[in-house]
């Protein structure tokens, strides 16, 4: 059998303390829908869009709306704070 | 949840394993996105809210995974064969294209012992996998790099750095952007390991420059899980990823040194760390103080750069010769960020239409409101362009752009 040699894994394994699971919501009727714009071009529209859709089409009470400073910047703590209190479901956008 | 274009879905789930969301859904719209004409756009968000919908009131949620957090790096067996070693670690991705010395168990702890560090202690946490920088896992890809044990703490203070929230390396690391991590070491500890400060310091030949730059390379990569092409989505990416570090050439700077500009003493010894872009290189025969300015900040202005775009963090790096040209003219540091970031504003007409938008979205928190007769300066104050006195004989400066949304962070080597 040839010679082996122990060598260390350089990789991190993901993070995995504190994993959440996601809450589902039963329905989206009634519900309180926040977008977060990550200002990147178009998805202002997506969101006026889907926040209409949502609305008319799925029964959703009421939207709100925020832009973030950049796209490669966190969203401020106010706003963080306005949609944890107000929000029962938060989308955010990625990508280009 | 997200809303992703389909080109960065591999971002998109590898981010929120990272975050410790593993199920987060994420709805598609088409790649690119942004070159969708607006009418369409309605076809495409009644298939996304549709997408929506489906995906937050599923029948059955999914099992949270048992939280596991296992700070010990595991052991792999391979041939006895630098070669064969060399071949498992390209395809496991585990390099950054160029070889490596095995990590063997021997060579870590050669180097942990240069550390009083616990070898799994948590340095940071490394975005945008978030995976936990252990000392000993900062030493296996340090020894991977090719660093000599004694550079394991200008590593260590180097993670800590990247990962303070100021340096913003989760944009960093993500960004589509040309955008790495310069290293600036400051103090005694640049000469114990005989680092380059002087002629060439950005460039090749020194072995604790390169070595340095690039280990820090593959623990952003490794540890911080920024495969290119998946959670790394530079489009071109630059040179500089590979490594970029360099010591200040304190002994012919007329000023403080950086370390001493930002309160440590003489005798400490720093690492900065700078969320960096390209280099511009800016030479000029000239010896007359306000011309050296003069010119120098015209050089900056660029309306698609990061820097103007969101307000940055701007560094220019100065040799000897022109330091003391503008220290001769009786300038301190200060008063030469102050000139530079009063000559380098730009007219807010160069910005494409667009992107004027964003800027007056995006900075009028710093400088009040925006109008296309303003002129826009390469960051909120004079005191954000950093100074750097490096390099050995000629006259040569370098404009080194920043990211934008990030601040250089120095930590003491201990």
């Amino acid at each position: 059998m040839a010679a082996t040699i122990s060598v260390f894994d350089p990789i991190a394994p993901y993070r995995v303390d504190g994993q959440q699971k996601y809450t589902t919501l039963d329905d989206l009727r009634g519900k309180v829908v926040g977008f977060v714009d990550n200002t990147k071009p178009n998805f202002d529209h997506l969101i006026e869009d889907l926040a209409d859709v949502l609305v008319s089409q799925y029964g959703v009470a009421s939207t709100l709306k925020f832009k973030k400073r950049q796209a490669s910047v966190p969203a401020g703590d106010a706003v963080m704070q306005e949609l944890l209190e107000k929000c029962d479901l938060v989308i955010t956008g990625s990508g280009d | 949840m997200t809303v992703c274009s389909t080109a960065f879905e591999t971002l998109g789930r590898a981010q929120s394993k990272g975050l410790a969301h593993p199920d987060l859904p994420i709805a598609f719209v088409p790649h690119p996105f942004g070159a969708i004409k607006r009418d369409a756009i309605r076809e495409l968000a009644l298939k996304c809210a549709y997408d929506i919908a489906y995906l937050v009131s599923p029948a059955a949620a999914p099992a949270a995974t048992k939280a596991d957090t296992n700070l010990r790096a595991p052991m792999i067996q391979l041939a006895d064969d630098i070669e064969a070693v060399n071949r498992h670690f390209r395809e496991q991705r585990w390099t950054d294209g160029f070889p490596v010395i095995p990590p063997t168990p021997e060579r870590v702890e050669r180097m942990l012992r240069c550390s009083s560090r616990n070898a799994h202690d948590v340095v940071g946490l490394v975005a945008p996998g978030y995976g936990a920088a252990t000392v000993e896992r900062i030493a296996i890809n340090a020894v991977m790099a090719g660093c000599d044990p004694e550079y394991l703490p200008v590593l260590i203070a180097a993670v800590d750095a990247i990962a303070s929230p100021q340096f913003n390396l989760q944009g960093i690391q993500a960004t589509t952007n040309p955008v790495g991590a310069w290293l600036i070491v400051n103090g005694p500890i640049a000469k114990k390991l005989n680092m380059n400060s002087g002629a060439n310091c950005l460039g090749q030949g020194n072995w604790a420059n390169a070595t340095l730059g690039r280990a820090l390379r593959l623990i952003m990569q490794n540890i911080g899980r920024a495969m290119p092409g998946e959670m790394d989505r530079a489009t071109q990416g630059y040179p500089g990823k590979y490594s970029f570090c360099c010591a200040e050439n304190e002994d012919d700077s007329p000023w403080e040194p950086l370390h001493v500009e930002r309160g440590f003493q003489p005798g400490q010894s720093t690492v900065t760390v700078v969320g960096a872009e390209g280099i511009v290189n800016m030479n000029t025969r000239t010896k007359i103080v306000s011309e050296v300015i003069r010119v120098f900040a015209q050089c900056m202005p660029r309306p698609a750069g990061n820097d103007y775009r969101t307000g940055g963090q701007p560094w220019i790096v100065l040799c000897p010769e022109y330091a003391d040209i503008l220290a001769g003219g009786g300038l301190t540091k200060a008063e030469v960020k102050r000139l530079i970031w009063e000559q380098s504003r730009m007219p807010a007409t160069q910005y494409a239409a667009i992107d004027f938008e964003l800027v007056q979205h995006s900075r009028r928190a710093t400088l009040g409101e925006i109008t296309r007769d303003s002129r826009i300066p390469a960051c909120a104050t004079p005191e954000d362009i950093g100074i750097l006195v490096a390099g050995g004989a000629g006259t040569h400066a370098a404009y080194v752009q920043s990211f934008g949304n990030t601040r250089s962070v120095t930590r003491e080597i201990v």
